[in-house]
């Protein structure tokens, strides 16, 4: 728990003289995380809730906006307890700060659907004490009980006097008022916003254009920057030749980096012709001989190493001897770009006082301190004003596109310069979704029940993130899946082959529940069994992941209607948990020929208490659509260690005339909330590979689809 | 020198020829609610009203724009009320918004031609690319938008007998 402190009010708006600022103030030890352990105190106060004079509520969110919702949802937790007026509320992002440090996950970065569930606490504890401490200033200077006012809309009213008061009014007493540190908080019953969706507030300005995203950066006298980078993986520059753009309009210069060239120019366009005309020479490194084959036959030769051994329950060898049917299958998924509708940009400004950038980044202090390393200077010096991320999915994670800008940026004397890539840099310097594969064994006894199973996963991936001697993180899905099997082994191994990989949408989420739910899919067949019924025997054991994942199952049976499944249709059902929640998917398709036709997706998600309805509900259908695009076509290639696809051309995105009829179910809980931006991606593949064994009796082992024959089309009837 | 009329207004802007009109109306204008997505035409981000027909702004040189009235999302409504955007606010169609400009845009096209869209003509008219997913919201407030602008022509339109 953290201690709530009031910070020396900011002046955050031109009319705000005075008044109230709330801020937490991390205890030391909780501040040392691992992950956290570059993390600097900030050096100036910050706040998380400013009410002022004028009876503004500003919200700074530690949250930023990529259209998850982030810039609602976490203010809606705040406004839950503070009573303030939505209408007077302006939202602010966090600037790069400690304590801007997810309590649950350590760092200040928008990801693993950690915001809302990090937060959930901390924030009810500021608009709490806020409110109180408002409270308090108003029954004091009208000489009243602070048991006898109550708070609405940003109104304090003392009933028995009918007298009233606004925030803004008392906010400046209100600072002088003693913090409680331990605000006594509503109870789930008692909410009076959260669970009601109140208006996003990035969607007017996303309407008309007034919505700043971080490649809308305007400055005075600003330059415009073009990059191109060695198309292998560990290539670097070697020399270069801009003759040729002497003389070209605009051209101003070009600035070597590690692995490729920046050009610098009056306009974008100019920047771009001039790249054109760069000559560059490139050492292609170490990888210039990878291509995908070579990739695919790395993950199938770890099937005989060892690996690490994540999850061990009774002796999966025996168990697999003394079945009475066993099963062996290999799933494997390609890498993936995450492709972001608004390309890499970063704006930067370097003078001698330091350096300022402007972007949309998941992670401002990665942005902070990747441009204090180029820089040579401290991360204080870096200020980051983060702008709306035209699309994150893990890839705003990244520094790559801040550093480059700051390197630009430090050779035209103090002039800002914004750096843009084009959509063919974007797909081919990703941070990809590691290609991955899983051997599975399973064992199966004399009734049909699942006795053995076994699964070694194999990622082109990192050995652990944050969890040292911890199961390998790429083996999440897998190793904690709720299933009760009685020999289950997993184990995971390392495959990094020098391809950078990073945090794509729900991460291991995205391919692992497509293997091991086809897996259990081709088990449940094999046993004779219904696909449904199978998993819900198997979930039968009385652990909170059991019980909340046999609670999606049959909320999801019973939409699509199971027991009475529409004859000539095949139906594929898949749950599991993930970032805290539980998820489900049943599609329904029917086949004919080669063509997959999608009639409808039925999704359910077991959140704990959901914030913002609505906003979930969108995020369901938004991460079955990242989902689905992956599952027919999403697929990275390598030849001589360059990605081989280029834009939205060879890497296509699911057109609107593609999205199928959707329906998305919040399962009523009061449990603690879960993540909701990412787990409605994993579940599309198992479910509709499984709909399609159901139709037409043909096992998706590999993704895409596309690669398998099939066509696909989404019917809305 | 080449003359545009934006939103209404003339502008002479000085630019090679081949700048594409995306560029003019973002760096030289300061009009970015108009996006940059892929540079080939393909997803629809830098979609503009030219002569009132929805076109890919980023494979479109300025001087082939010159002359012909252009709209950009900025030109749509001076205070977000057009219809197309009321019903893509009521909808609460955005997550990220980069796309949704286009997505605006490609719209209020295809209510000039079609009033009363049918979703296959939606499909056909709208190949505008969305990475967060927002596809079934943007056909449900295309819908709410004909409907909208049906009742405001019958409003607007003096009563017969």
């Amino acid at each position: 728990m953290t201690h709530i402190t009031r910070r020396e009010f900011v002046c955050a708006a031109a009319t705000t003289v005075g008044g109230l600022a709330l801020s937490l103030e991390l205890p030391a030890q909780e501040n040392a995380r691992p992950l956290a352990a570059a993390a600097r105190p900030p050096r100036t106060p910050s706040a998380f809730l400013q009410i002022g004079e004028d009876d503004g509520i500003t919200i700074i969110t530690p949250a930023v906006e990529m259209g998850q919702g982030g810039h609602t949802s976490l203010p809606m937790i705040i406004m839950e307890e503070l009573g303030g007026s939505w209408k007077r509320l302006v939202i602010s992002d966090a600037p790069a700060a400690a304590i801007y440090n997810n309590p649950m996950f350590g760092l200040q970065a928008t990801v693993g659907s950690f915001s809302v569930r990090g937060w959930y606490t901390e924030l009810r504890r500021i608009g709490a004490a806020a409110r109180i401490m408002l409270t308090q200033a108003a029954a004091h200077s009208w000489k009243v009980s602070a048991t006898d006012c109550t708070v609405d809309d940003s109104l304090i009213i003392h009933a028995p006097s009918g007298r009233k008061c606004s925030f803004g009014s008392i906010a400046r007493l209100a600072a002088n008022m003693p913090v409680p540190q331990d605000p006594p908080l509503k109870t789930v019953a008692q909410y009076t916003v959260i669970g009601r969706s109140q208006p996003r507030t990035d969607i007017p300005d996303k309407v008309d254009g007034a919505a700043r995203f971080g490649i809308d950066m305007i400055l005075p006298d600003m330059l415009y920057a073009a990059v191109k980078t060695c198309p292998t993986f560990g290539g670097k520059l070697k020399s270069f030749d801009d003759s040729a753009c002497k003389g070209m309009p605009g051209y101003q210069s070009t600035v070597p980096i590690e692995d490729g060239v920046i050009v610098v120019a009056r306009s974008y366009w100019q920047a771009r012709k001039a790249l054109e005309r760069v000559k560059v020479d490139y050492d292609p490194g170490k990888l210039a001989g990878l291509d995908s084959a070579q990739v695919s036959q790395q993950l199938h030769a770890g099937f005989a190493e060892p690996g690490i051994v994540a999850r061990n329950d009774g002796d999966v060898e025996s168990g697999l001897a003394h079945a009475a049917q066993r099963l062996e299958a290999t799933y494997e998924v390609p890498y993936l770009a995450h492709a972001c509708m608004e390309p890499m940009n970063c704006t930067a400004r370097v003078t001698n006082e330091g350096c300022e950038v402007w972007c949309g980044t998941q992670n401002p202090q990665a942005a902070q301190t990747g441009a204090a390393k180029t820089l040579g200077i401290p991360p204080d010096r870096v200020k980051v004003h983060v702008q709306y991320l035209g699309g994150g999915f893990g890839r705003r994670g990244e520094a790559d596109f801040v550093t480059q800008a700051v390197s630009a940026a430090k050779t035209t004397n103090g002039k800002p310069v914004k750096l843009i890539w084009s959509r063919e840099e974007d797909i081919q310097h990703d941070f990809y979704r590691p290609a991955a594969a899983i051997r599975f064994r399973g064992g199966l006894d004399a009734a049909g029940k699942l006795v053995a199973l076994e699964g070694k996963v194999v990622s082109a991936s990192a050995p652990s993130f944050g969890r040292p001697g911890g199961p390998p993180f790429f083996t999440e899905a897998v190793a904690d899946a709720n299933y009760l099997i009685p020999n289950f082994r997993v184990t995971g191994l390392n495959k990094d082959l020098g391809v950078r990989f990073g945090f794509w949408r729900s991460v291991n989420h995205s391919h692992n529940p497509f293997m091991i739910e086809g897996f259990i899919d081709e088990l449940a067949r094999a046993a004779g069994s219904d696909p449904y019924q199978f998993r819900r025997a198997m979930l039968q054991h009385d652990t909170e992941g059991a019980r909340r994942q046999l609670g999606v199952l049959d909320f999801l049976a019973e939409k699509a209607n199971w027991k009475h499944r529409q004859p000539g249709h095949g139906y594929g059902i898949s749950a599991f948990s993930a970032f805290g929640s539980y998820i489900g998917t049943v599609v329904e398709v029917s086949m004919a020929g080669n063509v997959v036709t999608v009639h409808r997706v039925i999704q359910a998600i077991d959140c704990g208490i959901a914030v913002h309805p609505d906003n979930i509900v969108a995020q369901l259908e938004g991460g079955m659509a990242f989902g689905l695009t992956a599952v027919l076509r999403g697929k990275i290639t390598l030849r001589n260690g360059a990605v081989m696809q280029t834009n939205f051309n060879d890497y296509p995105a699911l057109a609107l005339a593609e999205m199928p009829r959707v329906e998305s179910y919040i399962i009523p809980s009061t449990a603690a909330p879960g993540g909701v931006g990412e787990p409605g991606t994993g579940p599309i593949a198992p479910a509709l590979a499984n709909a399609i064994y159901a139709a037409a009796g043909m096992r998706l082992r590999s993704l895409p689809l596309s690669q398998h024959q099939l066509s696909y089309k989404a019917v809305r009837i | 020198m080449f003359v545009l009329n934006i939103n209404g207004s003339e502008h002479s802007i000085e630019a090679e020829a081949d700048t594409p009109l995306l560029w003019v109306l973002r760096d030289e204008l300061q009009l970015t609610g108009t996006k940059f997505g892929c540079g080939l035409g393909l997803c629809g981000a830098c979609t503009v009203l030219l002569d009132g027909k929805p076109v890919r702004s980023c494979v479109v040189p300025v001087s082939a724009a010159a002359g012909q009235p252009i709209v950009t999302i900025e030109g749509l409504s001076k205070d977000k009320s057009h219809p197309v955007q009321r019903a893509w606010v009521a909808e609460s169609v955005p997550q990220c918004g980069y796309c949704q400009s286009g997505m605006i845009l490609s719209t209020v096209a295809l209510l000039n031609s079609k009033p009363n869209p049918t979703d296959a003509e939606i499909d056909l008219a709208v190949t505008n690319i969305c990475r967060c997913g927002t596809y079934n919201r943007v056909r449900k407030a295309i819908h709410r938008a004909a409907q909208m602008q049906s009742g405001e022509d019958a409003a607007s339109k003096p009563t017969t007998v």
